[in-house]
Order: C-alpha cells, then structure tokens, then sequence
C-alpha cells in the first residue's frame, strides 16, 4: 500500500465519485476508454453517499470544521507553451449548510464500556474515521447539542424551555426494562452495521435508472427491496393508500362507490383524451375535483400517487399518475424499490463495474488544477494533488470542484432541506416490523412544503433491529429545521413535543440543508470545451435527472458508442490460453441456467393464472355487494382495459 | 442436491496473486501476464459439500485495492474472504493486519476468514515465516494455508477448507418482503401481490 505513481496518460479523468460521474465512469470504461477516477474524500459517492452511523458522526464534524483554505502552490512551473492554468476549489463544503444534530436519548447505557470489547473492537476493527468519531463522539456531540439548541433558542424563541434533547440518564441506569430507549452508546456501537443515506430518493420500478441497471448488468452487484406500502399523513392520522388493484379490493377504508370511482378513473387517465387537454395549464387539484371523487380519493390522488401539490398543472399530475400506475406490479405493490445497504451502494456498483474494466479508482486524491491549451480552449491535462502531471482527452468534475465563478447556475441556489430520524417505532405499526413505506405528507401549515418521507425498517441495513431511519425531504423554503421540525414534533415523540402513546420517538435526528442539483445548467460554463460538469443530487423523488446528464454528457464524449451495454455473464469469460477449459462446473452452471430461463416464463403463467382468479373472486364478491347489472358491464370494461395494458 | 450461493471476496496488497488463485480455481489455469480481471464482475464455481452443492461467486478487487480505495459494496453479502499475501513479500504480510482491519470495519460480522500465503513455490526466497504467519491466523480464528497459484498446490484445498467452515444454512426467514436482484424479468415471488 505504498505510494504508488499514477499513470500518467488516460483518455478521460473522472473527479468526484457521486452518481453521475460514476454512471459516466463506468459507461466510458465499459467501451474501451482509459479511465482515472478520482474523489478527494476518504468515501465514495459524495454527497450521494451513505455512512455508518460512526462514519455519519465524522462526516457531521467535518461539516461543522471550518475548511482550511490551503496554501495555494505555484505549477505555473508545469505549464508548457501555450498552456493556461485553472484552478479548482479545493473544499466543497458549500454545498452543505444549516446541519443541527438532536440527541433525544440517553447517551450512556449500563452495559456499554466492557472495556474488553470496547478495546477490541477498537484495535480489530476501527479505521481512522471510527476512531476519530469514537474518541470524539461525546464532545462533539455536546458541543453540537449546544450549538443546536443555541440556534434553536434564537429561531424559536416560542419554546426555550422545551429543549431538553437528552432526558437524564439516571433512570435507565437502573435495569434493563422492556421499554427502555436505545442509547446513543448502543447505536454507536451497533452503528457499524447500518448504513445512513445522505440523499433520500427511491427508485420508479420502470424508471431510467432500474433500466440502466438491468441494461448494463451492474443490476447484479447489490440487491433491493420493494417499498412495500404508500402512506399519507391527513387529518393528524397516518394512512395507508390503496395502490395495486388488489390494494383497492381489499381496502377497508374505501367504499364500494369510492372503489369504483377509483378504478374508473384510473383507467381513464391512462389514455390522454380531449377532456383532460381542456385542463392544461390549469391546476390538477381543480382537474380532480371536477371528477367528482370525494375528498378521500382526491387526497389520495393528488398527494400520494401524483405526488402533486395543489398548484401542479393538470398536464404534470396526469404525467405523474400515468408513471406511477406504469410502475405499479413490476417487482411488488407499490412503483418503488430501494437498494438494501442504501442508495449509496449505487455509485459504488458503477463504480465497480469501471473498474472491472480497468478503470483506475483513487480516493483522497483530487486535482488541483487544469492545463488548458489557449488555441482549442480544451483541458490538455491535470495536475493532481500531488503535483503530478496526467494527461487526459476529456474531464469530467462534479460541481463541487468547480469555482462559483466559472459556474452556470440557477439563481437563487435552490437548496433541499433534509432531515434524518432514528425513531424507535414506525409510524403505521402493522403486522410485519419489516415494511418499507414512503409517506406523502402534505404542507401540514401554511407557508411549509410539502415533505416526503421514507421509513426505512432494519432489513434494508439502514438502521438497527428495533429501530426505523426516517428520512425526510423537501423543496427549501426556510432552514431545514424550519422546514422539517414542525412535523417531526406532530407525527413522533420528541422531548419537544407533549407526551402522547401511539406515536414514535425520535432517538437521534439530524438536520441539513443540500443544494439541490438540478439548478446547474447544462451549458454555457466559462469551462474547457471538453470539460464536463455533474451536478450533485436534485430533490426529485427519481433519479432520471441523472441519469439522463450522464448519458448527455457520454454522448458528446463518445457520440458514436453504446451507453453501457450489457457487461458478459461470469460463465460467459473464458480466460484466454491453451489449456482453459478445466472448470468442469461450469458446463453444469449454464445448464442450471437454462433450466432456469425455462422455468420462470411457466411460473409466471401460474402466477398470472391465480392472480386471475383471486381478482375474478374479488370482482365477483363487489358484483354480488352491488346490484345494478349495468355497473357490471362497467367493470368488465375496465377489466379489459387493465389486461391491454400489460406487457 | 441444493444449490447454495456462497460470495467470497479477495483481500490483499496488489501483485499477491490474487487474480492468479481465481484463476487457478476456476479455470485451472496460470497465466505469468495475467490480465487485471478486465471484465470478470465475478467468477463462479461449484463444489459439492456435504449434501450440499457450494457455488462459489469469487469476487476479485478489480484493482481498486491498487491505491486502497476498495468501495465498502465490495464485502457486502460475503460468506467468506480470502486475503492473500505474498510469502516472498514481507510488506504484504504486514500489510494483512490492515486488511483484517478493513474487513472487521466493512465486512459482515459473522465472515469466514481465511489467509492465504501464496507463491510458495517460491521457498528458497521467502520472507515470510510459515510459523509466524499461522500463529496470526490462528489469534484472529482464521484458515491458514499456503498455496502456489503457480504450481496449483492447495488452491482447491483452501475453498475445501472455507466450505467446512460454512456454517450450515439457517430456517430462511419468513420475511415477506425480502431482498431481490433485478433482472429482465421480475422475481416470481414478487409478483404475488398482497
Ligand atoms: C388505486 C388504483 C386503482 C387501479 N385500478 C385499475 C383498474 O381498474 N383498471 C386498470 O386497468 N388498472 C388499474 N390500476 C392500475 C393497475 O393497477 C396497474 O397499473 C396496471 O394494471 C399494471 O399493473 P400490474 O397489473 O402489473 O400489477 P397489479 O395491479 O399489482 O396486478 C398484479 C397482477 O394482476 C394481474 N391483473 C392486473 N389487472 C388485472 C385485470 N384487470 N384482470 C386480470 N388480471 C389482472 C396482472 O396480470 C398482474 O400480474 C389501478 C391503480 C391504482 C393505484
Ligand atoms: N511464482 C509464482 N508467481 C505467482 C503465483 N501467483 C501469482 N503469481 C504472479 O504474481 C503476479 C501477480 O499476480 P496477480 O494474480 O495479478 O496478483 P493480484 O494483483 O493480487 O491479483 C503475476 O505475475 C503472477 O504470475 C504463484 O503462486 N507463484
Ligand atoms: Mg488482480
């Protein structure tokens, strides 16, 4: 692990390894290109990235440390004749701001400090960033608690006396008793094992990136979930929202009008027709309400399948509708998936793939400036940061590295507020502790976003058993906590909010605000001609932001190249050389195979066959609830409808 | 005879013979240039255990252990890792405490360990100890062997003896909202819908 020089020739250097440039990675890579992929932090993924809850702990003091400005060097010594030299930024801590940390647990618990264990796990198993958030936990965390609680103080003079995050420890010294809230000692310590997101999106079961995972096969490299209900807030009560045609069958909040109107109207919206047109540029809430649907639906409706808010035109919230419904049934119940270990896995998984294809991966490593040919105006090399000249074709560098100056942005920076839960119940208990659930809430006052939330179970190794991650997001309007606060006091238990059973407590939360990607503007930089800018995440739900700016930014790299064809099966790899042919398995795995493809396409005929009838049976018992021969004809319509628009 | 998919990660400074102990098993085959995995996400094989058929997913660095930068995804799942060092290398023997360490920080808990000190064909200019290196192996509960790449001495062992160590499969949950692949098509199971 010594020192090693870099090469010093590629043919694209990639800087930042958020979900953007490692899709660009990969996708280069994956075509023959020479790639040098480079990120000046000790993690993957940027602000896409996922922490422990240790390495959650560093990153929220890294944040808070002021950033030195570094000595700036002289390599005007490496410039050559007719070069030009631009520096990039060397900190990208504004793309984070307004981080507040709460502690509403106990910090200590009795069994904690076995000095054995401790000291073990210590010299066995902690890297430098475990170690640094170990020793450092307890003061930070004070001294965050205070910093928080100072601002809270001057935000809300309203309720001073409220702010009391961690209730004394004494009475859970005592003994281990059946309600007794996790400390933040047991966190840490189990923190290795769960993995906290920085950005919380979802992925559409028929979204751009779910595609791009299963064309390129980096689809095998991690494993995911199905988000397995919808929920909303309204009225001061979680809800759960009937998605699938079964969901609506067997709801018991709908009635049977209400159930019919649904269906009805849900199939009518997957087809554009005149009448919807006449609503354009009108609000799709005054769309909804002229359907006459009830108020019941509409909420539904609006907030929970189209993901709308009352100003969104007719246009947008069919658009969302039509997407929603496209993504329902693919892989579960509801449109969404998301990767177990969390979505940080994402920029990893391309990652590797560039790598399998000879990609060249450095961490703590970035580039200090471009050298830049003053005739073509194209970045000719870099040099990196430590003073080594690399030479390179194309440059591709997340915005972060990129001065305000020389950056087309969206005026004022749109920032995401971002708020982080560990809670020690979910919001809507059912009969499984394992559900995964996104939640639409809208505004729950005046002035407030909307917010969405997905509650995370242990499971999907974002938080520990006993325990769900909450994440909450939304358009900024005020500070994070601003934004987000009111509603974590409504629908969970905090020291702030009034004692009350049945809702959650918060155990730890963290609040942040992000600026939000999507204000970056494709063109028209004071940049390089063959220097390409990633924007880091967005605050939309999805990710085909994304993914669309890397296949346009893979497009003017390598216009004539396929965007990440299909990497070949590892029985498909045969080493080259004479005698390469002993692995006598595999002939048996690529029957195995085979057999395989043969038999899924007959499982799911049975599948669909009983899923007919269990929806015949559901059809036949609201038949028999309803009475008027006409509706029937009704249904048997819709039904049609719903088969055509399988695949 | 159930089939049961079982990851195993390669650990170790590059140059060890990472790549080459895939190979040998896999392939049965040695290569002195050795190409840097170019396009290999992983490589499978099988082998009968008990009555049990243990298919191996081998996942190699990918070179990305070139300038430590191993992505945390890599030992995600891993049954078993294997880290390699080189026995005419005493560097790369030191250098195995830190991969130890990375895999106790990254890995997952109950991870099957094994260390492999490799081109032991090289004995007349080894650096390594073979005492030394298995009285490490043995302070943190691993499998020790040595193994030529080379000369195709003890690799299948060392997967025979990572295959004992498997700990026999447990109830699987009844967890109905369990994890999936994406493929073209959907899980079967997944489409039962509730
Ligand atoms: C609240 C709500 C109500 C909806 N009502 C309707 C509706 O009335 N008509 C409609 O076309 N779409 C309706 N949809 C949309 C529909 O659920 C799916 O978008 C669409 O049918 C594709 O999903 P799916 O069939 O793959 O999944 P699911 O709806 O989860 O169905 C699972 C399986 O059931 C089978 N299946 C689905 N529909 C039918 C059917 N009509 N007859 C026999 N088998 C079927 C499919 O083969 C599928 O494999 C509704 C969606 C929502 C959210
Ligand atoms: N003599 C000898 N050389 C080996 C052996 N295994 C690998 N090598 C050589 O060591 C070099 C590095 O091997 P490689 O598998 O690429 O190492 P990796 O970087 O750890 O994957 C290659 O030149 C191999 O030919 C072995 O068992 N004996
Ligand atoms: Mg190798």
């Amino acid at each position: 692990m010594a020192a090693e020089d870099l090469p010093s020739e590629f043919d694209v250097i990639i800087l930042g390894t958020g979900l953007c440039e490692s899709v660009v990675a990969a996708a280069c890579s994956r075509v023959g290109q020479r790639v040098l992929h480079l990120d000046r932090q000790s993690y993957y993924a940027s602000n896409w990235a996922s922490f422990t809850f240790n390495g959650l702990l560093t990153w929220i003091q890294e944040q808070q440390a002021e950033s030195q400005p570094d000595e700036v060097q002289d390599w005007s010594g490496q410039v050559e004749e007719g070069e030009d030299l631009i520096y990039l930024s060397q900190s990208d801590s504004s793309s984070i701001s307004n981080l507040q940390v709460f502690c509403y647990t106990s910090e200590e618990d009795e069994e904690d400090d076995t000095p054995n264990t401790t000291e073990e796990e210590k010299g066995g198993g902690a890297s430098e960033a475990t170690e640094a958030a170990d020793s450092n936990k307890e003061d930070e965390e004070e001294t965050e608690k205070q910093e928080a609680e100072e601002q809270v103080a001057q935000d809300e003079g309203a309720e001073p006396e409220a702010d009391q995050p961690c209730p004394s420890a004494d009475p859970n010294q005592s003994e281990p008793v059946k309600k007794k809230k996790i400390s933040l000692a047991q966190l840490v310590k189990e923190g290795r094992r769960f993995n906290i997101d920085l950005v919380s999106k979802l992925m559409y079961s028929r979204g751009s990136l779910v595609d791009l995972l299963i064309k390129s096969n980096v689809s095998r490299y991690a494993e995911f979930k199905n988000v397995s209900r919808i929920l909303t807030y309204r009225q001061g009560k979680v809800e759960q929202v009937p998605c699938s045609r079964a969901d609506v069958f067997a709801s018991r909040q709908l009635s049977v009008i209400e159930k019919r109107k649904l269906m009805r109207f849900l199939t009518s919206c997957v087809e554009e027709t005149e009448d919807q047109q006449a609503y354009n540029g009108r609000p799709y809430l005054e769309f909804l309400s002229d359907q006459q649907l009830g108020e019941n639906l509409q909420h539904f409706l609006l907030y929970s399948i189209a993901m709308a808010t009352e100003d969104t035109p007719t246009e947008v919230g069919l658009a969302s509708t039509r997407h929603f419904l496209r993504c329902l049934g693919r892989y579960g119940n509801t449109p969404f998936l998301f990767p177990v270990y969390g979505l940080g896995e994402i920029p990893q998984c391309f990652c590797r793939m560039c790598a399998v294809f000879g990609g060249i991966y450095c961490l703590r490593h970035s580039v200090r400036c471009l050298l830049v040919d003053k005739d073509t105006n194209r970045c000719k090399a870099v040099i990196d940061s430590r003073g080594q000249r690399i030479s390179c074709n194309h440059f591709v560098v997340e915005e972060g590295y990129v001065d305000a100056e020389r950056k087309q942005t969206a005026t004022p920076t749109r920032c995401v507020s971002r708020a982080v839960l560990i809670t020690d119940g979910s919001v809507l208990p059912s009969d499984s502790d394992q559900q995964v659930s996104m939640v639409t809430i809208p505004p729950v006052e005046a002035e407030l976003p909307s917010v969405r939330m997905v509650e995370l179970c242990s499971s999907t190794m974002t938080c520990m058993p006993g325990t769900y991650l909450v994440h909450l997001t939304c358009q900024s309007v005020g500070s994070a906590y601003e934004d987000l606060s009111p509603l974590v006091t409504r629908m969970f238990h905090t020291t702030e909010s009034s004692d009350q059973e049945e809702r959650p407590s918060v155990l730890w939360c963290l609040y942040f605000n992000m600026v939000d990607g999507s204000g970056l503007e494709v063109e028209g930089h004071d940049l390089p001609s063959n220097m390409y800018l990633c924007s880091g995440p967005d605050g939309a739900l999805g990710h085909d932001h994304t993914i669309k700016q890397a296949e346009l930014i893979f497009q003017k790299i390598l216009p004539e190249e396929d965007f990440c064809p299909p990497a070949p099966n590892p029985e498909d790899i045969i080493y080259d050389g004479e005698n390469g042919n002993g692995n006598s398995a595999e002939g048996e795995e690529l029957k195995d195979d085979e057999l395989k493809d043969d038999e899924e396409p007959k499982e799911q005929e049975e599948e669909l066959t009983e899923q007919e009838k269990e929806i015949k049976e559901q059809e036949e018992e609201i038949k028999e609830q309803e009475e008027e021969k006409e509706e029937e004809q009704g249904l048997e319509s819709e039904k049609g409808q719903g088969l055509e628009t399988e695949e | 005879m159930a089939i049961r998919e079982l990851k195993v990660c390669l650990l170790g400074d590059t140059g060890v013979g990472k790549s080459s102990i895939v190979c040998r098993f896999v392939q049965d085959h040695f290569d002195h240039n050795i190409s840097p995995t170019i396009g290999a996400s992983f490589l499978t094989k099988t082998v009968p255990c008990g009555n049990e058929l243990h298919k191996f997913l081998i996942w190699d660095t990918a070179g990305q252990e070139r300038f430590h930068s191993l992505a945390p995804m890599y030992y995600r799942g891993s049954a078993a890792a294997v880290i390699v060092y080189d026995i005419t290398k005493l560097d790369s023997f030191q250098t195995l405490k830190k991969w130890v360490k990375e895999l106790k920080e990254h890995g997952p808990e109950d991870i099957v360990v094994a260390i492999a000190g490799n081109k032991n064909d090289l004995g007349d200019i080894r650096e390594v100890p073979m005492k030394e290196a298995k009285e490490f192996a043995e302070s943190i509960a691993a499998i020790f062997i040595e193994t030529s790449a080379r000369n195709a001495v003890n690799v299948e062992e060392l997967f025979q003896k990572i295959s004992k160590q498997i700990p026999p499969l447990e109830n699987p949950e009844v967890d109905s909202n369990k994890s999936f692949k994406l493929t073209q098509q959907p899980p079967p199971s997944a489409r039962r819908c509730c």
